[in-house]
C-alpha cells in the first residue's frame, strides 16, 4: 500500500462520521463535564485530552509513512495510555469508550503491517466519531461561551434590571414603535421611541465589557462609526422632521449590530438555555 | 509633658548624629511590610486609607466577581500594584494582595531604596525623598487612565488631588511618641480618597428649543467617571402639561454606555409636546460602582420655555438623604 492511501485512509477515520450524517444532533452533555470547564476548571482538561489524542494519532500515521516504527509504537502507547485516561473523566460516558480497541491498536503497530495498523485505526477512530456525532457542537455551544443567563442589564428608560432577553424584547418594541409613528406620521411620538430605542441600544454596549476585555471584539460590531451613526440618528429623531427617508437610512445601520451580534452569540445562548447551563 | 521630655531628648542627640540615626532606623520598613506597619508611626493618615476605597480595591466583593474570582490576569495589577509611578501601568505585587492600593505601593521606590513624597522631612526610621510628581494628576493617571484623559481634555487648573485628597492644613505626619515631638507640624492631605459627590452648581439644567439640556460645569472629568467600574447618573423628569397631562422621562448616562456627561458639552433631551409644557421637576442622582444607592445630586423645577423655577435641595424617592461629601 502507497503511503498517499494510507494518510488518507487515517484521515478519513475522522471525517467518516461527519460526512455522513445528514442531520445534527445536538444532546445534552452530562453534568460531570462540568468540572473541566470555566468556572469551575479553567484548564480545559478534556478538550487539551482531545487535542493530546488527536495529536498522538497522527504521530502514528506520520511515522509509519517514514517507516519508522519504533516511533510509531511510542505514539501507539501513548495513545492508549490518553485514551484510557479520558474514558474515566466523565462516567456517564464510559460506554463510549473501548480501551480494548486501543490496545489491539498497539498490537497492530508492533505487528508492522500496514492493513492491521488500518483496521485497528478505524476502529478505534470509529469510537471517537460517534461521541463526536452527538456531543461536539453541543459542547462548544455550551462550553465554549460564558453565559448571558447570569448578565443583567439595567434598562436606562425604566431604570429596572432584566435578563438579556427581557431587555431585547424591550428595545426590539422601541424599534418597532418607532416604524409605526413613523408611518402613521406622527412625529412626537416617534421622537420619543426613537430616542429611547438609541438609548437602549447605547446601554447594550455596556454590557460587552462585562465578558470581553479587548476593546477589539466590541468595536468590530459597535465600534466609532456605529456610535456615531447612532448619535445621528439620535439628532434626527429630536430635530423633530420627521424624515422618514432619512430615519429609515440609519435605522439600517443602526440595526446592523443586532444581526452582527446574534450571528456570534445568538446560537449559543438559545442552545445553553435549553440545557438550562 | 512636652515641654519637660524635649530638653530630655535633645540631649540624646548631643551623642553624634550617626549613632543617633542607627538607634531608630527600622529596617523592615523597606522590605515592603503591609500598611499597618506604616501605622506604627503614621496612625492617622492609615486611618483615613484604611475607610478609603483604595484599601478595598483587592478584597472588594463586586471586583472580586467581575475578576472571575482573581483568575483574569488582565485584571490584576492596577487592584494590587507593586509600583506606582506617573502615567505608567502599575505591575502586580506578590506578597500581601488584600491591602489593594496600599502606602507601600504608592510611595516608596525601589530606585532609591526610600519613602517619596511631596515633603522636603527628616525621618530616622526610613530615608525619605521629596518628590513633586505626588501633586500632580499624572501620579494617578497610570490607573485612573481614563479620568485622567477626560480631565486633561478639560483643561483644569485643578488636580486630582486638589479634590479627592483635600488639604486638612498643617498636622504631624506622625503619632507615635516620642518620635513626634521632633517632628513639626506639615501640610496633610486626606487619603480617605473621597468620592465626593457633585453640587447644584456643577450641573447647568435648561429647557430652550422644545429641548432639555443637562450640562457639567464643574466637574473635570465626566460624570459619572471610570475605567472599569460601572457607576451610573439617573435623570427623572417629571413634565407636567398645560392640559394637567404629566409625563415621566427617564435617562441613565454611564461610561460604559459612552453617554456620560463630558465638562463643557452639553446633552439636550427631546421633550414631545415642547409648546404645551408647563413646568418640568428634574431630579438627579448618582449610583457609584460600589455602592447600592443612588444619591441625590440635584433636584430643580422649571417653569415655561427655559424659566429658572426655584432650586431646591430634598431627598429623593426613597432613596438616602445626602450631604456634600460621601463620607457623610
Ligand atoms: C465520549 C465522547 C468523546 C470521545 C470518545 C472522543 N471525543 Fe473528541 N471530542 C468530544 C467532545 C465533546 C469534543 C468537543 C470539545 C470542546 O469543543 O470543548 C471533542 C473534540 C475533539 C476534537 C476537536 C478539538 C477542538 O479544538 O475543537 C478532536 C481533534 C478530538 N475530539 C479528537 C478525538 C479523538 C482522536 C478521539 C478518539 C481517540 C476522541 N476525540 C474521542 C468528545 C469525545
Ligand atoms: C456573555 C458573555 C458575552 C457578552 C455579554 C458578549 N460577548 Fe461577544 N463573545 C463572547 C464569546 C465567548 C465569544 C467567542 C470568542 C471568544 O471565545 O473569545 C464572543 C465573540 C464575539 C465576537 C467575535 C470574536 C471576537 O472576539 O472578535 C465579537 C465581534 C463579539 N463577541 C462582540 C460582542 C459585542 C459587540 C458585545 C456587546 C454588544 C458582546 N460581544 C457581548 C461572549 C460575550
Ligand atoms: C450581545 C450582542 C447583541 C446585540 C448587539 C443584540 N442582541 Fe438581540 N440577542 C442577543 C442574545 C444573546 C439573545 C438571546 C437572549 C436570551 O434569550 O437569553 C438575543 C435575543 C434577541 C431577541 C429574541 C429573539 C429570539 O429569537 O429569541 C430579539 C427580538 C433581539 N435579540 C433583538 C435585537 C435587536 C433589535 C437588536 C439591535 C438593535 C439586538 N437584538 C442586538 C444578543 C444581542
Ligand atoms: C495603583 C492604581 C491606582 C492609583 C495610582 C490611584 N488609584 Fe484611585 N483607585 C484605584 C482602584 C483600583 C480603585 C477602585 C477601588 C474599589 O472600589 O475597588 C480606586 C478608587 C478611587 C476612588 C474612589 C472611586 C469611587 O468609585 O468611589 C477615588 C476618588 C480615587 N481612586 C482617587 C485617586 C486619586 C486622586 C489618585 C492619585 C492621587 C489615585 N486614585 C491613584 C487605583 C488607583
Ligand atoms: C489600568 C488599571 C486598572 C485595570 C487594569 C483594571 N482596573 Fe478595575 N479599577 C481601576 C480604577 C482606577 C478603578 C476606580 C475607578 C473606576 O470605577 O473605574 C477601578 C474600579 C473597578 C471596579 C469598581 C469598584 C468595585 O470594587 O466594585 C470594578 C468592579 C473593577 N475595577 C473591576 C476590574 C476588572 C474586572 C478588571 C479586568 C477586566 C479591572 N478592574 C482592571 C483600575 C483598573
Ligand atoms: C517608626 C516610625 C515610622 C514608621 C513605622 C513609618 N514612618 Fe514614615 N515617616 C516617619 C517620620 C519620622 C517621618 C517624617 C515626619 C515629619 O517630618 O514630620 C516620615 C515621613 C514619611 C513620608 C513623607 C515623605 C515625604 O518626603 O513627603 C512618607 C511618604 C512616609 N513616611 C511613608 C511611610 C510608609 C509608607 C511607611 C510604612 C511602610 C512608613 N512611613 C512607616 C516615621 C515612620
Ligand atoms: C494612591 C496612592 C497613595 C496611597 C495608597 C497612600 N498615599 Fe500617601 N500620599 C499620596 C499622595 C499623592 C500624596 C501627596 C498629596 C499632596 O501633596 O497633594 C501623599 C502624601 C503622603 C504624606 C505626606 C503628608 C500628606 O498628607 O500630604 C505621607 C506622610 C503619606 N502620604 C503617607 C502615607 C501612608 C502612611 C499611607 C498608608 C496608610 C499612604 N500614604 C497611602 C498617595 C498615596
Ligand atoms: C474640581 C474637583 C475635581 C477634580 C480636579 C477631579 N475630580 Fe474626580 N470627582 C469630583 C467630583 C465632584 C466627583 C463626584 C461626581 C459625582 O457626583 O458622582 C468626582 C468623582 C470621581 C470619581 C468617582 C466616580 C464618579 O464619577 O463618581 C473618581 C474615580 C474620580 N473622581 C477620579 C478623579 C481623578 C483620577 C482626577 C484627576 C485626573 C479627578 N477625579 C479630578 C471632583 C473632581
Amino acid at each position: 500500500m502507497g503511503r498517499k492511501t494510507l494518510s488518507l485512509l487515517l484521515a478519513g477515520v475522522f471525517l467518516g462520521a461527519s460526512t455522513l450524517a445528514s442531520e445534527v444532533v445536538l444532546k445534552k452533555p452530562p453534568e460531570s463535564l462540568d468540572n473541566y470547564y470555566p468556572p469551575k476548571s479553567k484548564k480545559w482538561e478534556f478538550l487539551s485530552k482531545m487535542h493530546a489524542m488527536s495529536t498522538y494519532f497522527y504521530g502514528i500515521n506520520l511515522n509509519i509513512n517514514n517507516e519508522d516504527w519504533k516511533n510509531a509504537l511510542r505514539w501507539a502507547k501513548e495513545l492508549k495510555k490518553e485514551y484510557v485516561a479520558t474514558s474515566k473523566m466523565v462516567p456517564e460516558w464510559k460506554e463510549y469508550f473501548k480501551p480494548k480497541l486501543a490496545d489491539e491498536l498497539v498490537k497492530a503497530v508492533e505487528s508492522k503491517n500496514v492493513d492491521n495498523v488500518l483496521k485497528a485505526a478505524q476502529a478505534l477512530g470509529k469510537t471517537c466519531a460517534e461521541c463526536h456525532a452527538e456531543y461536539q457542537l453541543s459542547v462548544k455551544l455550551a462550553y465554549h461561551f460564558p453565559s448571558f443567563e447570569s448578565i443583567k442589564l439595567e434598562d436606562p428608560i425604566e431604570f429596572m434590571e432584566m435578563d438579556t432577553g427581557k431587555y431585547m424584547e424591550k428595545m426590539t418594541n422601541s424599534l418597532k414603535a418607532l416604524k409605526i409613528y413613523l408611518m402613521q406620521g406622527d412625529k412626537d411620538n416617534a421622537a420619543q421611541a426613537g430616542e429611547e430605542f438609541v438609548e437602549r441600544v447605547r446601554a447594550l454596549k455596556g454590557m460587552c465589557s462585562k465578558c470581553h476585555t479587548s476593546k477589539l471584539s466590541v468595536e468590530a460590531i459597535m465600534g466609532k462609526e456605529y456610535m456615531s451613526n447612532l448619535d445621528k440618528l439620535g439628532e434626527v429623531l429630536s430635530s423633530g422632521s420627521g424624515d422618514k427617508g432619512k430615519v429609515f437610512g440609519l435605522l439600517q445601520k443602526a440595526t446592523s449590530a443586532c444581526m452582527k451580534c446574534h450571528n456570534v452569540h445568538l446560537v449559543p445562548a438559545v442552545v445553553q438555555e435549553k440545557f438550562e447551563k | 509633658m512636652r515641654a519637660f521630655l524635649i530638653p530630655v531628648l535633645f540631649s540624646l542627640t548631643l551623642l553624634g548624629c550617626g549613632p543617633f540615626e542607627e538607634v531608630f532606623v527600622e529596617k523592615d520598613l523597606l522590605e515592603r511590610p503591609q500598611a499597618k506597619r506604616c501605622s506604627d508611626c503614621h496612625a492617622d493618615i492609615y486611618k483615613e486609607w484604611k475607610e478609603s476605597r483604595h484599601a478595598l480595591a483587592w478584597k472588594s466583593e463586586s471586583y472580586r466577581r467581575e475578576s472571575e474570582n482573581y483568575t483574569k490576569t488582565k485584571c490584576l495589577a492596577c487592584h494590587a500594584p507593586h509600583q506606582v509611578d506617573p502615567e505608567k501601568k502599575p505591575k502586580l505585587r506578590a506578597e500581601f494582595k488584600d491591602d489593594g492600593v496600599a502606602c507601600v505601593a504608592c510611595h516608596f521606590k525601589e530606585e532609591t531604596g526610600a519613602m517619596h513624597g511631596p515633603l522636603k522631612v527628616w525621618s530616622p526610621p526610613h530615608p525619605s525623598k521629596q518628590d513633586l510628581s505626588y501633586t500632580k494628576s499624572s501620579f494617578c493617571a497610570g490607573c485612573h487612565r481614563e479620568t485622567y484623559k477626560e480631565w486633561k481634555l478639560a483643561k483644569s487648573s485643578k488636580s486630582c488631588q486638589d479634590c479627592h485628597m483635600k488639604s486638612l492644613g498643617k498636622k504631624d505626619l506622625i503619632q507615635k511618641f516620642p518620635f513626634y515631638l521632633f517632628h513639626r507640624a506639615k501640610p496633610r492631605h486626606s487619603h480617605r480618597f473621597t468620592s465626593l459627590i457633585a453640587s447644584e452648581e456643577d450641573i447647568k439644567v435648561w429647557f430652550e428649543g422644545g429641548r432639555l439640556y443637562l450640562e457639567n460645569v464643574g466637574v473635570p472629568h465626566n460624570l459619572p467617571t471610570a475605567d472599569q467600574g460601572d457607576p451610573r447618573l439617573y435623570l427623572i423628569a417629571r413634565i407636567a402639561y398645560k392640559d394637567g397631562k404629566v409625563r415621566t422621562l427617564r435617562r441613565m448616562f454611564s461610561p460604559q454606555a459612552e453617554n456620560a456627561l463630558a465638562p463643557g458639552r452639553p446633552v439636550g433631551i427631546t421633550i414631545t409636546n415642547a409648546e404645551g409644557v408647563s413646568s418640568i421637576k428634574i431630579k438627579l442622582l448618582r449610583k457609584l460602582s460600589w455602592k447600592k444607592e443612588k444619591e441625590l445630586i440635584l433636584s430643580r423645577e422649571i417653569h415655561g420655555e427655559g424659566l429658572p423655577g426655584q432650586v431646591r435641595r430634598g431627598n429623593p424617592e426613597g432613596g438616602e438623604g445626602v450631604g456634600k461629601d460621601s463620607e457623610g
